[in-house]
């Protein structure tokens, strides 16, 4: 929390991307049944937190927070991720189809509740939320969403214009429930799949804008997935408090692009090195990375991304204690 | 090379749908490039969107919006480039595998099929297998066409097979692979009974099962 308050910890914070993918198979249930189940969420976010001794939990929505908040039907199987089957909109005339979600129906925002009220002073609880950039994406079909850029880029102003509320509503509800910093997610921003001028034009203006708002009363921590550098003054510029940076990303030129002040959360790789690698992988990822971020003390230890399911217990185990022992000022 | 079909390569390139149906047009009015010449520049026109997205240069929506410049000019090539011939018969299922969304290599094939004769179900695109299976039963089909690009599909391609198999329908049916990551050793490996590479040669595989 110190970091995120402004000042300077004795120790490297630890709050790795731990979501309803990797952490039912702590307290041993499907993934479905923890999707569809927001009890059963809360007990394996707060399982895997206890037993890997991290410093921040992820406090997920039940009931698919995300898609099926606007309305597209999800389906998910086994342990399988989420998949959206259906989108909602084909055209222009849908756009009044996208509802303004009620966070606080059919019990979708138990698990956050309930891990807001059971956690103690020893961990932060934050909440996450979709941008109106990546709902957009969602409600119109990632593909036909982006040859929407060139096809009609009107269409795709006013379509994250009309997925804002959304945003709002869901952060707003997270604020409320007793958050202490809300994740924003902007997965499909990345310069990995959209051009830094499309970053600007689509998604940066509508970024700023929610956080404005929600940031206002929370910090905000933004996501984007795979490779961010080349739009990371502007992530700066955003308002975000943090920037949650994938393992692409190299450390030492992303610190150099934003400058000394604003936090860092980052940047191991879930998948090369917590789910294909082994122990000492994570501990060398962990090392390079201190050794950029130690003197700054703007840095909270984290996965770049969803730490998946297949991943070894052992390796979110060595990453816990590896930033321990790395990273003491 | 002509000219036209030049500039319709860069049409493609620049994602321009506008001018490469023009030149499409062009092309069909001209009447001097042949079918294969046509393809060949179809596909090299995608190779260099392929080349600028690994340089950099291009991002996906910059691919999108070639796959779309290469959607609205086949509207107009297909009757040109695939003769209707008619002259095979069968059922043909075709889509791309789970985890794959390719669709512009499956979309050509799928127009020289039907131009060939053949009765073909599109299934689309990030097929599961069960839709595969439905598909297969429901229709009768002769020969299933997988198209998969990707590497990674391999552990698709091999339940649809296995799958096949269980429900008793495995010696009913030839199944033909194909795609850009695609060779014979893994068409061999998957254990597919035909594998092809470009128009031309997916229709005499086609043509060689349907006569075994
Ligand atoms: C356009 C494109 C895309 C577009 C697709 C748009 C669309 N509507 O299809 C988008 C942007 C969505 C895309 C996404 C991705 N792509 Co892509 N993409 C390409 C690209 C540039 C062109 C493909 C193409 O259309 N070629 C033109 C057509 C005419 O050729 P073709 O597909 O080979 O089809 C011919 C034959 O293969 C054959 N054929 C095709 N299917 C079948 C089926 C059967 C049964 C038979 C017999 C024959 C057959 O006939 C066709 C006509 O000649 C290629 C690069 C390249 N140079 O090929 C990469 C490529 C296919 N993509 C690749 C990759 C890795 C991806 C991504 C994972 C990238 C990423 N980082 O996200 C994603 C995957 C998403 C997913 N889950 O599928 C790789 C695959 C690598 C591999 N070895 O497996 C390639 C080869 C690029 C590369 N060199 O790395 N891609």
């Amino acid at each position: 929390m110190a970091v995120l308050e402004g000042e300077t910890p004795d120790t490297v914070p630890i709050v790795p991307v731990i979501d309803g993918y990797f952490a039912p198979r702590v307290i041993g249930r499907a993934n479905d049944e923890c999707y569809m189940d927001g009890g059963c969420l809360a007990d394996a976010l707060m399982a895997s937190r206890e037993r890997f001794g991290y410093d921040g939990v992820l406090a997920e929505m039940g009931l698919g927070p995300d898609p099926s908040v606007l309305g597209c039907p999800v389906e998910i199987e086994g342990n399988d991720v989420p998949l959206v089957v259906e989108t909602l909109i084909g055209g222009r005339d849908d756009l009044e189809r996208i509802p303004v979600p009620d966070p606080w129906a059919d019990g979708k925002m138990e698990p956050v509740t309930r891990l807001v009220s059971e956690a103690g002073d020893g961990y932060v609880v934050l909440g996450s939320v979709r941008s109106p950039f990546e709902y957009a994406a969602t409600v119109r079909g990632l593909m036909e969403f982006m040859t929407d850029f060139y096809r009609d880029p009107g269409f795709v102003h006013d379509l994250v214009a009309a997925t804002r509320p959304a945003t709002l509503a869901v952060g707003r509800a997270l604020i409320e429930a007793g958050i202490d910093a809300l994740v924003i997610k902007d997965s499909f921003a990345s310069s990995s799949m959209i051009s830094p001028d499309h970053y600007s034009e689509f998604a940066f203006p509508s970024e700023a804008e929610v956080i404005a708002e929600l940031g206002a009363e929370v910090p905000v921590i933004l996501h984007i997935c795979r490779n961010s550098l080349p739009i990371l003054p502007q992530m700066a510029r955003t308002g975000a408090a943090v920037l949650e940076l994938d393992g692409p990303v190299d450390l030492k030129a992303a610190r150099e692009a934003i400058g000394p002040g604003i936090v860092i959360k980052g940047n191991i790789d879930a998948v090369a090195v917590i789910e294909k690698g082994g122990v000492e992988d994570v501990e060398a990822a962990v090392r390079a990375a201190m050794d950029v971020e130690k003197a700054g003390r703007r840095f909270i230890l984290s996965t770049g991304d969803s730490i998946p399911l297949p991943a070894p217990e052992e390796n979110v185990a060595a990453l816990v204690e590896s930033g321990r022992r790395y990273g003491r000022y | 090379m002509t000219d036209t079909l030049e500039r319709f390569q860069q049409a493609i390139v620049e994602g321009d749908a506008d001018e490469s149906t023009a030149l499409a047009q062009a092309i069909v009015e001209e009447g001097r490039a042949t079918p294969d010449d046509i393809c060949e520049q179809l596909s090299r026109a995608m190779d260099t969107v392929g080349g600028r997205y690994e340089t950099g240069e291009y991002f996906i929506p910059e691919m999108l919006r070639s796959a779309d410049a290469v959607e609205r000019a086949m509207a107009v090539l297909e009757p040109y480039l695939f003769q209707q011939e008619h002259d095979q018969s069968g059922i043909v299922v075709m889509g791309t595998v789970k985890g794959d969304i390719h669709n512009i290599g499956k979309n050509i094939i799928i127009s020289a099929l039907k131009a060939a004769g053949y009765q073909v179900h599109d299934l689309g695109v990030n097929v599961s297998t069960d839709k595969f299976i439905n598909a297969v039963r429901e229709t009768g089909a002769d020969l299933l066409l997988l198209s998969a690009f990707t590497t990674s599909t391999k552990p698709a391609l091999l339940d649809i097979l296995a799958r096949l198999e269980e429900e008793g329908l495995r010696s009913d049916i030839k199944v033909i692979s194909g795609g850009a990551s695609h060779s014979e050793k893994f068409a061999e490996e998957v254990g597919v009974d035909g594998f092809a590479t470009d128009v031309k040669s997916t229709l005499a595989v086609c043509r060689r099962m349907m006569e075994a």
